[in-house]
C-alpha cells in the first residue's frame, strides 16, 4: 500500500478556497438564510415602529437578557449534533448558581468559587455522559432524571431561599463582567463572542468536533472507523455541564443572587434556539453560528414584543409559533432536497443514524 | 413460449421524467406481458429505478402515457399502483422493525374478525406464507432482531403473498446469499407460471439469465434496446449497458505471494455464531470466504474488524492483535469494510471529504487539532486514486451513486495502510462498471503486499478473484478450494450442505474445530 509520505507533491488548491473542507458548511449557510432574512425583516419593522429599538442601550439589553440562553445553547448544540439532547442543562445551571452563591456567601474568594461552580457543572455533565455512554441508558431518561434532580437540589440546599450576594466583595468581578463595558463594548458581549469562537473552533478544527458529527450522523460507522464513541459522548455531556457552569456566572451576575427557581421557559428557549439555528435533532448536522443566530432571533422577537407593550402572556404563543414555522420550513426544504437527491442521482436516500 | 403474442399488462409510451439538473428518463417505451419475467438493466443512474417508480406510482412522468391492461391510465401514488396489482420489492427495506414477522407480512391487510385483529389467524396465515416460501424464521420473531437478509426475505414474503399482477423486484437480491437468491428465483418462476408479470431490476447476470426471457437496457435515461434472452450474450448485454466493450471484468492478475500476514488460531465470536476457526492468509493473497447467511462468514468479518467480542488468537504480520474493539483492529493493521454500507459505513449527511477521512483522524491531526490542509490534500489524492466520481469533495456523500459511495468506503480503508484487508460484500449494490473498478483496486492492494479476506455472497466474484476459497457452514470452515479446484457447483455444494459433493473426508482445513 502506498503510504502517504511518498506523496511529496501536494496538489496546490485554489488559494481562494475557504479554509475548511467545507463539508456541508456551504449548505448550512443556506440553512441559516431563512432565519437571517426573517431576523432582518423583524428588526426592520421594529426599527421603524419602535424608536427605542435600534439604540445601543437596547442592544445591550438584548445581549444581557440572552447570554445565558446563548451559553447553554452552545453546549446544547454539541449534544444535539451527536443526535442526543441534554434536558438537564437549565436546571443544572440553577444548581450551579446556588453553589456559586453559597460559596460567595461563605466567604470564598473569586477563583475558588468560580472553579467550584464550573467543576460542579462539569461533574454533573460527566455523570450524564457516563450513564449514557457506559450505562447505555437513553439520553432522554438520564437527562430528564437529572433535570428533576437538579431542580430539587437547588431548592433543597437553602430550603428554597434565594441567596443574595450583592454585598459580597469577592462577587464584584462577576457583577462587573455583566454590567461593565470596554468603551462602548459590553464585557458580556466579548465574553459571548469568545465562547462562540471557542465552541465553533472546537467543532471545526478538532478531531473531537469532527467526531461529534460522525457519531450523530452514523454512530456505528464512527465506531467501526476507530472513534472512541463512549469517550466522545462522555466528553460532550461534560462540556454541556461546563456550559451550565459558565452560564450560571452570567445568571448570578445579573441577579446578584443565586435563585433556586429558574425561568421555566429557559430550557425550551435554549432548545428552540438550537433548532432554529439549523442544528438537526436527528444528529450529524449543525453548528454554533446557527445557534447564535437562533438566540439573537428569539431575543429580538422577545425584545420587540416588550417594546411594543405586548403582554408577556403573549410571548410564548409568538415564540412557539415562530419555532414551529422555522423548523417546519427547514423540514420542507430538507425533504425537497433529499427527494431531489435520491431521485436525481439514483442514490441511496438519507437515513437517520441507527441508535 | 408465445408470450410475445399476449397483450401487454403494462405499457409505457414516451415516458420522460426530469429532476433538477438531470433527465432521468428520456422518451422511453416499455412493455411487459403477463407471465413474462422481464429484466430491466443498466448502470446506476441509467434511469431503471425511475422507470420502475413510474410504473409503481411513486414517480409521476412529465410526459408519456401508461396503459394498464390496454387502458390508458395514470398511476399517481403507490396506493393506486397497489390497487391495480403492482407490487414493489425494493432494496430499501420498508418493514416496521419493532413488529413481528407475521404483522409485517400482513401489514395493512391484517385479518380481522368483528373489527379486532384475529391474531390466531394472522399467525396461521403467516406460518403458511413462510412455509410456502421456505423461509425458516418464526412468525413471532421481531423483524428488527433479524439480519438484513432475513429482513429482505420477510419483505419478499410479504410481496409474494399478495395478489399481484406485476411484481417489481428492484435489486431485491442485493442483500441475499446464493441460496436465498435461488429460492427467490424459484418463487419468481412459480409466479410467472401462474401468469404474473415480473419486472426484475438487477445487475447480476447469472440470475438475469436464469429466469428472464427478455431484457430492456437503459443508459443515461435512454432506451438502448430490448433483447431476447438467453439468445443475447452476456458480453453483448454488458456492452449495451456501458456503451462500450468490457473485457472479462474480474481481470484476475497473478500476484506473487509473500509470507503469512494473517494467522487465526481458534478464533470464535463470543455469541458463538463464529465457531473456533483457524486460517492463514499470505501477503498478496486473496482468500475468498463463501457461505450462506448465518454460516458465520459475515461474523468472521465482524470479528476481524473488532466490531464484536471474540476469543482466540490473531496474529497480523507476526504480532498478536487483541480484537474486540475496532480501534485495536485498526491499530493492529486490519482494515475492515462492513457489508451494510448505509448502516455501518456511511455518514449520510456529511460530505465526501468527511466520509473519506473518517478513519484517518489520528493521521490528519496533531494533538487533537485537525490539519485541514493535509486532509484536503489527502482526500483529493484519494478521490483520484480510487476513481471516485464527484464534482467536489464537499458534496454530500448521498449525491454519489452506490458504486462511488463504496469506492469512498474502500478507499479510506485501503489508505489506512494496514497489512490485512477484510472486505465484507464489497460490491453489494454496485453497478457493473464500478464493480470492475473495485476488483482492480482490490488486486492493486494485493500487489502491494496486503493480505485480503474477501467475504462475498456472490460466488462468481469469489471464483473470479480469489486465490483460495474457504467455505463456511454452521459457523465453521467446511471446505477449502485452491484456484485449480474451484468450481461453482462444488463450492456451492459445501455452502449448502456443509460437505463436499463426493463423500470424501473434508480436507485438513477443519483442523481448527475442536
Amino acid at each position: 500500500m502506498s503510504s502517504t509520505e511518498d506523496s511529496t507533491a501536494p496538489t496546490p488548491q485554489g488559494a481562494g478556497r475557504r479554509p475548511s473542507l467545507g463539508s456541508l458548511e456551504a449548505l448550512s449557510l443556506g440553512r441559516y438564510a431563512g432565519v437571517i432574512v426573517a431576523l432582518i425583516a423583524v428588526a426592520a419593522v421594529l426599527t421603524i415602529t419602535q424608536s427605542s429599538f435600534l439604540t445601543w442601550d437596547n442592544m445591550k439589553n438584548i445581549i444581557a437578557a440572552n447570554s445565558v440562553i446563548l451559553i447553554l445553547g452552545l453546549g446544547a448544540t454539541f449534544v444535539v449534533i451527536t443526535a442526543g439532547i441534554d434536558l438537564s442543562t437549565a436546571s443544572l445551571m440553577t444548581a450551579c448558581s446556588m453553589m456559586l452563591a453559597i460559596a460567595f456567601k461563605s466567604g470564598w474568594a473569586l477563583v475558588p468559587a468560580v472553579v467550584l461552580a464550573l467543576a460542579f457543572g462539569a461533574a454533573a455533565g460527566w455523570g450524564n455522559g457516563f450513564l449514557i455512554a457506559k450505562g447505555r441508558i437513553s439520553f432522554l431518561a438520564v437527562t430528564l432524571g437529572a433535570l428533576s434532580i437538579w431542580q430539587s437540589f437547588s431548592l433543597v440546599v437553602q430550603e428554597g431561599q434565594t441567596v443574595s450576594i450583592f454585598s459580597e466583595k469577592a462577587f464584584n468581578p462577576i457583577h462587573e463582567l455583566v454590567t461593565n463595558s470596554i468603551g462602548p463594548i459590553p464585557l458580556l458581549l466579548i465574553f459571548d463572542v469568545a465562547l462562540i469562537l471557542i465552541f465553533g473552533g472546537v467543532l471545526r478544527y478538532t478531531t473531537f468536533g469532527r467526531s461529534l458529527f460522525a457519531i450523530g450522523s452514523n454512530e456505528e460507522a464512527a465506531r467501526l472507523s476507530g472513534i472512541n464513541v463512549s469517550r466522545v459522548l462522555i466528553l460532550v455531556y461534560t462540556i454541556a455541564g461546563l456550559a451550565a457552569g459558565l452560564a450560571c456566572l452570567v445568571s448570578v451576575g445579573r441577579l446578584t443572587a443565586g435563585s433556586p427557581t429558574p425561568d421555566p421557559n429557559l430550557l425550551l428557549t435554549v432548545l428552540a434556539a438550537v433548532l432554529i439555528g439549523g442544528t438537526s435533532f436527528t444528529g450529524g448536522v449543525g453548528g454554533v453560528a446557527g445557534t447564535a443566530i437562533g438566540v439573537v432571533f428569539l431575543g429580538v422577537i422577545q425584545n420587540g414584543l416588550t417594546l411594543s407593550n405586548v403582554s408577556s402572556f403573549w410571548q410564548g404563543i409568538v415564540s412557539g409559533s415562530i419555532l414551529i414555522i422555522a423548523v417546519g420550513l427547514g423540514v420542507l426544504r430538507e425533504k425537497g432536497w433529499s427527494l431531489r437527491r435520491a431521485r436525481g442521482a439514483n442514490a441511496a436516500v438519507t437515513e437517520g443514524p441507527v441508535r | 413460449m408465445g408470450e410475445e403474442n399476449k397483450a401487454p399488462l403494462v405499457e409505457v409510451r414516451g415516458a420522460t421524467k426530469t429532476f433538477p439538473g438531470v433527465v432521468a428518463l428520456n422518451q422511453v417505451d416499455f412493455a411487459i406481458r403477463p407471465g413474462e419475467v422481464h429484466a430491466l438493466t443498466g448502470e446506476n443512474g441509467s434511469g431503471k429505478s425511475t422507470l420502475a417508480r413510474v410504473i409503481n406510482g411513486s414517480a409521476k412522468p412529465d410526459e408519456g402515457e401508461i396503459y394498464f391492461e390496454g387502458e390508458l391510465t395514470t398511476i399517481d401514488t403507490p396506493r393506486q399502483g397497489l390497487d391495480l396489482g403492482v407490487v414493489n420489492i425494493s432494496q430499501e427495506l420498508t418493514l416496521a422493525p419493532t413488529l413481528t414477522v407475521a404483522e409485517n407480512i400482513f401489514l395493512g391487510r391484517l385479518p380481522t374478525s368483528g373489527g379486532r385483529v384475529d391474531w390466531g389467524r394472522l399467525r396461521r396465515d403467516a406460518r403458511g406464507v413462510l412455509e410456502n416460501i421456505g423461509l425458516d424464521v418464526s412468525e413471532t420473531a421481531i423483524v428488527g432482531d433479524l439480519n438484513v437478509e432475513l429482513q429482505q426475505m420477510v419483505e419478499i414474503s410479504r410481496a409474494f403473498s399478495s395478489e399481484a399482477k406485476l411484481l417489481i423486484l428492484d435489486e431485491a437480491t442485493s442483500s441475499l446469499s446464493e441460496a436465498a437468491t435461488r429460492r427467490l428465483l424459484q418463487l419468481v418462476t412459480d409466479h410467472r407460471d401462474k401468469g404474473v408479470a415480473v419486472l426484475m431490476i438487477t445487475h447480476r447476470m447469472a440470475e438475469l439469465y436464469a429466469v428472464c426471457s427478455v431484457a430492456t437496457v437503459l443508459r443515461d435515461g435512454h432506451l438502448v434496446g430490448t433483447a431476447p434472452l438467453p439468445e443475447t450474450s452476456e458480453r453483448k448485454l454488458v456492452s449495451m449497458m456501458v456503451g462500450r466493450e468490457l473485457d472479462d471484468y474480474y481481470n484476475k492478475r497473478e500476484v506473487e505471494q509473500g509470507e503469512c500476514v494473517l494467522e487465526l488460531d481458534g478464533l470464535e465470536s463470543e455469541d458463538g455464531v463464529l465457531r473456533p476457526t483457524s486460517l492463514k492468509v499470505n501477503r498478496g493473497e486473496i482468500v475468498g470466504v463463501a457461505g450462506l447467511v448465518g454460516s458465520g462468514k459475515a461474523e468472521l468479518g465482524l470479528v476481524l474488524g473488532g466490531a464484536v467480542k471474540s476469543h482466540g488468537t490473531v496474529k497480523v504480520a507476526g504480532k498478536e492483535v487483541k480484537l474486540g474493539d475496532p480501534r485495536r483492529a485498526i491499530a493492529g493493521g486490519v482494515g475492515f469494510v462492513p457489508d451494510d454500507r448505509k448502516r455501518s459505513a456511511l455518514l449520510p449527511n456529511r460530505s465526501v471529504a468527511e466520509n473519506f477521512s473518517l478513519p484517518w483522524m489520528r493521521r490528519i491531526s496533531n494533538k487533537g487539532i485537525l490539519k485541514l490542509q493535509k486532509e484536503r490534500r489527502e482526500v483529493s489524492q484519494s478521490i483520484k486514486r480510487y476513481g471516485v466520481v464527484t464534482a467536489s469533495a464537499s458534496n454530500a456523500i448521498t449525491t454519489l451513486s452506490g458504486g462511488n459511495q463504496q469506492k469512498v468506503v474502500l478507499g479510506r480503508t485501503f489508505e489506512l495502510g494496514g497489512d490485512v484487508l477484510v472486505l465484507s460484500e464489497p460490491t453489494r449494490g454496485v453497478d457493473v462498471g464500478a464493480k470492475s473498478e473495485i476488483y482492480d483496486l482490490l488486486q492493486t492492494a494485493a500487489e502491494d503486499g496486503v493480505g485480503i479476506v474477501l467475504i462475498s455472497s456472490e460466488l462468481p466474484e469469489l471464483l473470479g478473484l480469489a486465490d483460495r476459497i474457504v467455505v463456511f457452514f454452521g459457523g465453521e470452515i467446511k471446505g477449502e478450494f485452491t484456484r485449480e479446484q474451484m468450481e461453482e457447483e462444488a463450492v456451492a455444494h459445501v455452502a449448502v450442505t456443509g460437505a463436499h459433493a463426493d463423500s470424501e473426508e473434508p480436507n485438513n482445513e477443519t483442523e481448527g474445530i475442536k
